[in-house]
């Protein structure tokens, strides 16, 4: 069970059926309508091929928002997540200049430096007190500014093609992607909502000081958390610079916001302690397949980001009349 | 209401705000002792137009982040208001209907974002991401690519000077912190202090907290429009993609200013120097001759300098109101 501040005053309705998993599954469903639908505008296509690519440009998002996810389950945020991407693909595009040889050690050590950056804002937050909006966005801020100055000057350099075919590749039928996607998702799951650590974040999040009487380690899970949504964006950049392969340094900007929305519509508060990684998930898939659909519908720019932001509203609309009766 | 008071006491200018201050003199400082043209209208002139948008639509934040939310859809306003300024203010409107027209449309947005986050309790950090984008999209469909035009009136009379002597920017923003001055002196800017303290609280003491918070989205949205007025004075035409990089750099500015981002502590005064250190950072780096890089780095750098020194001295006068009780 998670702990749940309501629960505690409310005596539990006859079938309970967990307020976080319906929204979870929900979203989920429309995710696998939104695919469904593009058949509609694009008869020629089977569904198998539109749930791959929706799915293959989908690990970014749902890699970064559990990194995102987990910050807002302490009431934190991570806005650095956008420059970390950035960061992680240049570095990977920089450092393997196109040969195969060097990805033994350009990936470790890039992960190493997202990671890095991640614990810092985790020492910012735990031991310097420094609100985690302001201690994300000031790291991601200085940050951007010394990735600016490694890089400015320099050609753009070709990924390694070992990271490009990775993103291509197919294993009996299913794209590579899918397959590390899925695995993620697994992980991630059973870190979130099945490991002790899991649970004691959820005590975190809900309640920081009832947590600190409990004489759980605080500062140890703040650091932990911060460093593995830093970890989790410099996955996100290595394989979006495969996926794309090139990379700038702007190339993660455009997955910050999203990476929050996908959490929200996964049914999460900002102030913590709710929403399980499914939720997460759903949301980071829901906003993928949204994006891939519009493009299919073949539409002006303007009208597909009216579209994009009308259906996100309608999204938190409909979770939080949901979210209202499981109150009541 | 006594809570109140203490809170109105909050308003005026006191711990980061100073804070803020001091660190913007000590930038301007550097810059003046190593640019020659600093200290003349024309340095003067030129500093505040680089200030000016990006301090209007922070002071329009920070309304909405003293009244405990927060909102990211200002780019899609400064978008809209830039496109249509950069598509009306030449025709039969003429610039000041144009003006009018873009500060009404950025009430509307507000009132929607007040409305879905104050009536219906949809969570601001998210909803306004959804606002934000839709708003970009109506940016693109005026204008699918940078062009059009602004009226030369303003573009050449609100980014010179009066007489020769003030910047047009600057009287411009010593109106907005006359404007705030004001405010936070009315029923309105009292209650955004206290709801966003605490609104279950203000709501005990009678403040209709619900209305507070749509009032605060609206405003904010009027400040949104004008700043991207003056963007496009500053520009001359339109372009749906310019303010993308504004966000970040508006919430560093409130930060800077010492505005708490959880609500109910800082005000407009600290914002307003928050949004000229990071122009005055700029104009000193360069003059000290440092590669552009520089000016991100130290953004970062002078918000964690400025969160610390806002800490430190809000705990120092905590201490001192302590001892005497």
């Amino acid at each position: 069970m998670l702990p749940e501040p309501d629960a505690a005053r409310a005596p539990p309705p006859a079938v309970r059926v967990s307020p976080e998993l319906l929204p979870a599954v929900v979203v989920l469903a429309c995710a696998v309508l939104l695919i469904a639908a593009t058949k509609l505008f694009n008869p020629g296509s089977s569904f198998v091929d539109q749930l791959n690519a929706v799915l293959v440009t989908s690990i970014f998002l749902v890699v970064a928002s559990f990194g995102q996810g987990l910050t807002i389950l302490l009431g934190g945020i991570d806005l650095s997540i956008g420059v970390v991407v950035g960061l992680a693909a240049i570095m990977v595009s920089t450092l393997t200049n196109g040969s195969n040889a060097a990805i033994a050690w350009v990936v470790p050590a890039t992960l190493g430096v997202a990671a890095f950056i991640g614990f810092v804002n985790g020492l910012g937050v735990a031991f310097a007190r420094v609100p985690p909006f302001i201690m994300t966005l000031a790291s991601g801020i200085s940050f951007y500014g010394v990735g600016l100055g490694f890089t400015s000057g320099l050609a753009q350099r070709p990924v390694a093609p070992g990271l490009v075919s990775l993103m291509g590749a197919r294993v009996f039928g299913v794209p590579i992607p899918v397959l590390l996607l899925l695995g993620f998702a697994v992980i991630a799951t059973i870190f979130q909502n099945g490991t002790s650590v899991g649970r004691k974040l959820y005590a975190l999040g809900s309640s920081p000081g009832a947590a600190r009487v409990l004489g759980l380690p605080t500062a140890a899970l703040n650091i932990l958390v911060y460093t593995l949504s830093g970890l989790c964006a410099g996955i996100s950049g290595i394989l979006l610079a495969g996926y794309s392969s090139a990379a700038t340094i702007n190339i993660g900007d455009p997955l910050l916001l999203p990476t929050i929305a996908a959490v929200v519509i996964g049914g999460a508060r900002v102030v913590g302690g709710r929403g399980i990684y499914l939720g997460t998930f759903a949301g980071a898939l829901f906003l993928s397949a949204l994006e891939t659909v519009i493009t299919v519908l073949n539409l002006s720019q303007g009208v597909r980001n009216v579209i994009e932001g009308v259906i996100i509203v309608g999204a938190l609309l409909l979770q939080s009349e949901r979210w209202r009766r499981g109150r009541r | 209401m006594s809570a109140a008071l203490s809170r109105l006491r909050r308003a005026s200018p006191a711990g980061g705000a100073i804070v803020a201050v001091v660190i913007y003199f000590a930038l301007y400082a550097i810059y003046a002792s190593s640019e020659a043209s600093a200290t003349s209208v024309f340095g003067f002139t030129n500093l505040f137009n680089n200030t000016v948008v990006l301090a209007i639509a922070s002071a329009g934040l920070t309304l909405v982040v003293l009244a405990g939310e927060l909102d990211l859809s200002a780019i899609g306003v400064i978008a809209i208001a830039n496109v249509v300024m950069a598509t009306t203010s030449v025709g039969a409107l003429g610039w000041f209907g144009a003006l009018i027209l873009v500060l009404l449309i950025g009430a509307a947005v507000g009132l929607l974002n007040g409305w879905l986050v104050a009536t219906l309790q949809l969570q601001s950090l998210a909803v306004t991401i959804g606002t934000m984008i839709a708003c970009e999209g109506a940016a693109l469909l005026i204008l699918t690519a940078p062009g059009g035009e602004v009226n030369e009136v303003i573009v050449s009379g609100l980014t010179g000077d009066v007489f020769g002597v003030v910047p047009v920017a600057l009287v411009v923003i010593a109106c907005v912190l006359l404007v705030w001055l004001v405010l936070a002196r009315t029923r309105l800017g009292i209650a955004i202090y206290a709801v966003g303290t605490d609104a279950t609280a203000a709501r005990l003491s009678g403040i209709n907290a619900d209305r507070t918070k749509l009032l605060s989205f609206v405003l904010a949205g009027v400040a949104y429009a004008f700043a991207g007025f003056m963007l496009s004075c500053q520009t001359g035409s339109g372009d749906p993609r310019a303010s993308d990089t504004f966000l970040l750099f508006m919430y560093a500015s409130v930060a800077i200013g010492g505005t708490s981002l959880m609500g109910g502590r800082g005000g407009v005064f600290g914002t307003l120097f928050g949004a000229g250190i990071l122009a005055v950072m700029q104009k000193m780096l360069f003059a000290l001759g440092a590669a552009s890089f520089y000016t991100s780095i130290f953004s970062g750098i002078i918000m964690l300098v400025a969160i610390f020194i806002g800490n430190a001295s809000s705990v120092l006068s905590q201490l001192k109101r302590r001892k005497p009780a």
